[in-house]
């Protein structure tokens, strides 16, 4: 076990530097940071002072060795837009994704799992038919129009949920949670519904294709012939094989959302990583996008291992050497 | 049954609690930093003017120049400019404002780490303390606008501006404006109260909230939920959507900014010959883009410079649209079949700028002018322009000095690496007379002078150059709620100013 970890950390270190580097070649093509950082009346040679200042004017290689050397030393550089740390301007904003992919991820477990459940037990219900068809919906239907949609419905024409942000904040050490306060709570709905429609019929869909195929597996025969209560055939003998691949899936989803809630913080002007990663690219903010790229790839990367390590011990199986 | 319980509540709770003197808005732009001089952007200093004042601020519809912290102000010879400070004002953090935070203040911003001013900054020679209440700038050539740009710097306290990390200077503002700085949650809030002791009297709102929110459509459920009571940038497709809502009201201004359409004359292209760039701008039915596109948020320009800017020229008129006289042109001009040209424009900057493109594409097929759209984000595309590499591009501006001098020296003056002209001059337009009469207004300062020689100028390059194709001029809209008693009149230079709010 320890040395596969060891083993892919190793991988993961080359992920996240041809993750960094693949940036350093899109910044070739995205535009020049420096006119949008030396104002609207700079003449040419107050441009290219800003250029040399910022070691713009050397060649890519240079540019990335520099970046990697300070990168190592704990270093991502500057945002060129709100000139404090890059690393520092993603970090504050990471609580607030959290929570909110928390939540989602949450939801869409619990919510997936137990419908996928009931519908593989009685597929031909029509109540299951339309619980079928509506995880279709969920899969096709863009995360942009669900937000919209529920902002519509419960913000603009009920009025019971609020349109956008994250309400009321507690501030507890570094951690800014809207946790604990009912406008935070309130504000969490629509956004964590939106991103975990998506999940849910992905995770219903998965938990009622294994359940079907394992029901009529021999062992469950058996265990019904044992005159199991149902409950124990479902959940223990049933659910408990179904689940390896439902919470591999989850956590792997849990990963790429921390890292890429883009769309849903954007409608909800939620205060979260994936809004400040759109506000970068807008702003050509190189700093920004190159630490959160490195750091996107390394939560997934911990996110990949630690589904390894729960697969093996919900799949005694599962040897990993 | 708990669950159901919770639930009950948290979607009982009442909605927007607000008490009645806090006000909440929505803009359409973050703030990067709470550093006065780190963006000179219109978006960046609206944040700014709140927590700091200028030596000399604009108030009113139409951006009349008034004092601030300087009571006057003289300017006794080309180069020499002398304000006379006011007495008694304080920094929020209780320090002294005097003549060593202008100085401070100036010598901070050629200082590229924390300013974009570094032009102005650079054109100063030195700063004068002449006493603790009088300074004297001295520039080093003669600049005729220089005080009309002194609503644009604020000024900072020397003494914790020094003492702090500059990291802090960067977050935390600490001015001597209507409002004091309470807190900024990068992407969620900032949250401003009065300043009670301000020299202009304490503001009648007493608590502001600024919540940016850049999709367009989230701001606009904001605002229609009742959770913000103004809102800034409504979209022109969401207008009529407010303007048939009974809670809501709209208030609308003429912007400043044009939107018009660059063209280079360098020899052996098409557009080299002015009958050419004559029929381009006769060949494009503006009117119906106003109609169409801007949804009639817009109103047609025959020049650059809106009217109350020095240099605005009324005597210039559109050229009517005119098809087949546009063809008549081109034949006359040797193209009768037409040639091919690439239309530039940024898709991310200007209201609709990607569709004005592209039905400008459309209006200069029908007179023969093959053109390839090549519309992309703006921070690709104004690289290009200050690289004067383009043959045609849509491009807007204003310029908030309200004086063309400053503007045209980087617009339309040919492209000189050396001295700095010509940065924005995308196509790299260039005619000698136009350079001379140019040059010859930087040592004017006399307004009526200015106003002469810059309209006589503009004229030179609307009408006896075409210079450019103008469009036109956009409209600020806004949207209140309608039932708060909100007294809010736009600035020209879009600007949200709290203290001339009231409720």
């Amino acid at each position: 076990m320890a040395t596969y970890i060891a083993r892919r950390l190793i991988q993961g270190i080359f992920v996240i530097l041809a993750a960094s580097m693949f940036c350093f070649i899109i910044f070739q093509y995205m535009g020049d940071p420096v006119l949008n950082m030396v104002g609207q009346y700079a003449s040419f040679q107050e441009i290219e002072e800003v250029r040399q200042n910022l070691g713009l004017d050397k060649p890519l290689y240079v540019q990335y060795g520099r970046f990697l050397w300070n990168a190592v030393h704990g270093n991502f550089g500057k945002s060129y837009v709100t000139r404090v740390p890059a690393l520092g301007l993603i970090l504050e904003r990471f609580p607030a994704t959290f929570e909110l992919v928390s939540l989602a991820v949450l939801m869409a477990f619990i919510t997936g799992v137990v419908m996928g459940v009931v519908v593989a037990l009685k597929p031909y219900a029509w109540r299951n038919r339309l619980i079928m068809a509506g995880s279709l919906a969920g899969i096709s239907i863009p995360t942009f129009l669900i937000g919209i949609l529920l902002i519509m419905v419960f913000a603009v024409f009920l009025e019971i949920l609020p349109a956008f942000g994250r309400g009321d904040t507690l501030q507890i050490g570094f951690w800014r949670t809207g946790l604990l306060t009912v406008s935070g709570l309130r504000h969490l709905i629509l956004p964590a519904v939106t991103l975990a429609m998506y999940q849910l019929a992905v995770l219903l869909r998965l938990t009622r294709a294994g359940m079907r195929e394992v029901m009529t597996e021999e062992y469950i025969k058996t265990a019904w012939a044992k005159g199991l209560p149902p409950r124990k055939v479902i959940f223990k003998h049933a659910l408990r094989n179904v689940l390896i691949p439902v919470v591999t899936i989850t956590g792997l989803q849990f990963g790429e959302l921390i890292a890429f809630s883009i769309v849903t913080e954007t409608i909800f002007q939620w205060p979260g990583m994936g809004n400040l990663l759109l506000t970068s690219i807008y702003e050509g903010d190189q700093p920004v996008i190159v630490t959160y790229i490195m750091l996107a790839a390394l939560i997934i990367i911990t996110a990949n291992i630690i589904v390894d390590i729960l697969y093996a011990m919900i799949n005694p199986k599962i040897r990993y050497d | 049954m708990l669950a159901v319980t919770f639930i009950a509540i948290i979607l009982g709770a009442a909605g927007p609690a607000t008490a009645a003197s806090t006000l909440i808005v929505a803009q359409d732009y973050p703030p990067r930093m709470m550093n006065p001089h780190g963006d000179d952007s219109d978006a960046g200093l609206s944040y700014m003017a709140n927590f700091f004042d200028g030596l000399l601020q604009r108030k009113g519809s139409d951006g009349a120049l008034v004092p601030a912290l300087a009571v006057k102000w003289d300017h006794p010879d080309l180069l020499t400019w002398r304000f006379y400070l006011r007495k008694d004002v304080k920094f929020h953090n209780g320090n002294d404002f005097n003549a060593a935070d202008v100085k401070f203040t100036f010598e901070r911003l050629i200082d590229p780490e924390v300013s974009e001013f570094t032009n102005t900054g650079k054109q100063i020679d030195l700063v004068e303390v002449i006493d603790d209440y009088t300074v004297a700038i001295k520039t080093k050539q003669p600049i005729p606008w220089f005080a009309n740009n002194m609503h644009q710097v604020f000024i900072m306290d020397k003494e914790s501006t020094e003492s702090r990390d500059p990291g802090d200077v960067m977050v935390k503002p600490i001015g001597t404006g209507a409002y004091k700085f309470v807190e900024w949650v990068k992407g969620s809030y900032i949250k401003m109260e009065a300043n009670e002791a301000y020299w202009e009297g304490a503001p009648p709102i007493k608590k502001v909230e600024i919540r940016p929110i850049t999709e367009s459509s989230t701001r606009f459920a904001a605002l229609v939920s009742g959770q913000v009571d103004i809102v800034t940038g409504v979209p022109v497709e969401l207008f009529d959507k407010v303007l048939k809502n009974p809670k809501l009201q709209v208030v609308s201004r003429p912007a400043r900014r044009s939107i018009f359409l660059g063209l280079g004359n360098k020899p052996g292209t098409p557009t080299a010959d002015i009958r050419v760039r004559k029929a381009m701008y006769m060949a494009i039915n503006e009117d119906e883009i106003i109609e169409k596109i801007m949804r009639g948020h817009a109103s047609p320009a025959a020049q650059v410079p809106d009217p109350p800017t020095i240099g605005y020229n009324p005597d210039i008129k559109r050229l009517a649209y005119n098809p087949d006289m546009a063809k008549k042109l081109l034949k006359e001009a040797g193209h009768e079949k037409g040639f091919d040209i690439t239309l530039t424009g940024p898709n991310d900057r200007y209201v609709q700028d990607a569709k004005i493109a592209e039905a400008v594409a459309r209006y200069l097929a029908k007179v023969g002018i093959r053109v390839k759209l090549d519309v992309k984000p703006k921070s690709v595309f104004f690289p290009e322009v200050t690289k004067g590499i383009l043959d045609f591009y849509l491009i807007g501006w204003f310029d908030g000095t309200f004086d063309m001098g400053r503007t045209y020296f980087k617009l339309v003056h040919t492209r000189d690496e050396e001295k700095g002209f010509g940065v924005f001059n995308g196509a790299a337009f260039s005619v000698p007379e136009i350079d001379k009469l140019l040059q010859s207004t930087a040592d004017i300062v006399k307004p009526e002078e200015r106003q002469k020689t810059l309209q006589k100028l503009n004229k030179m390059a609307m009408v006896d150059h075409i210079a450019w194709i103008p469009l036109h001029y956009q409209e600020d809209l806004y949207s209140i709620q309608k039932d708060k008693g909100i007294k809010f009149q736009p600035r020209p230079d879009r600007w949200m100013v709290y203290k001339e709010i009231s409720k």
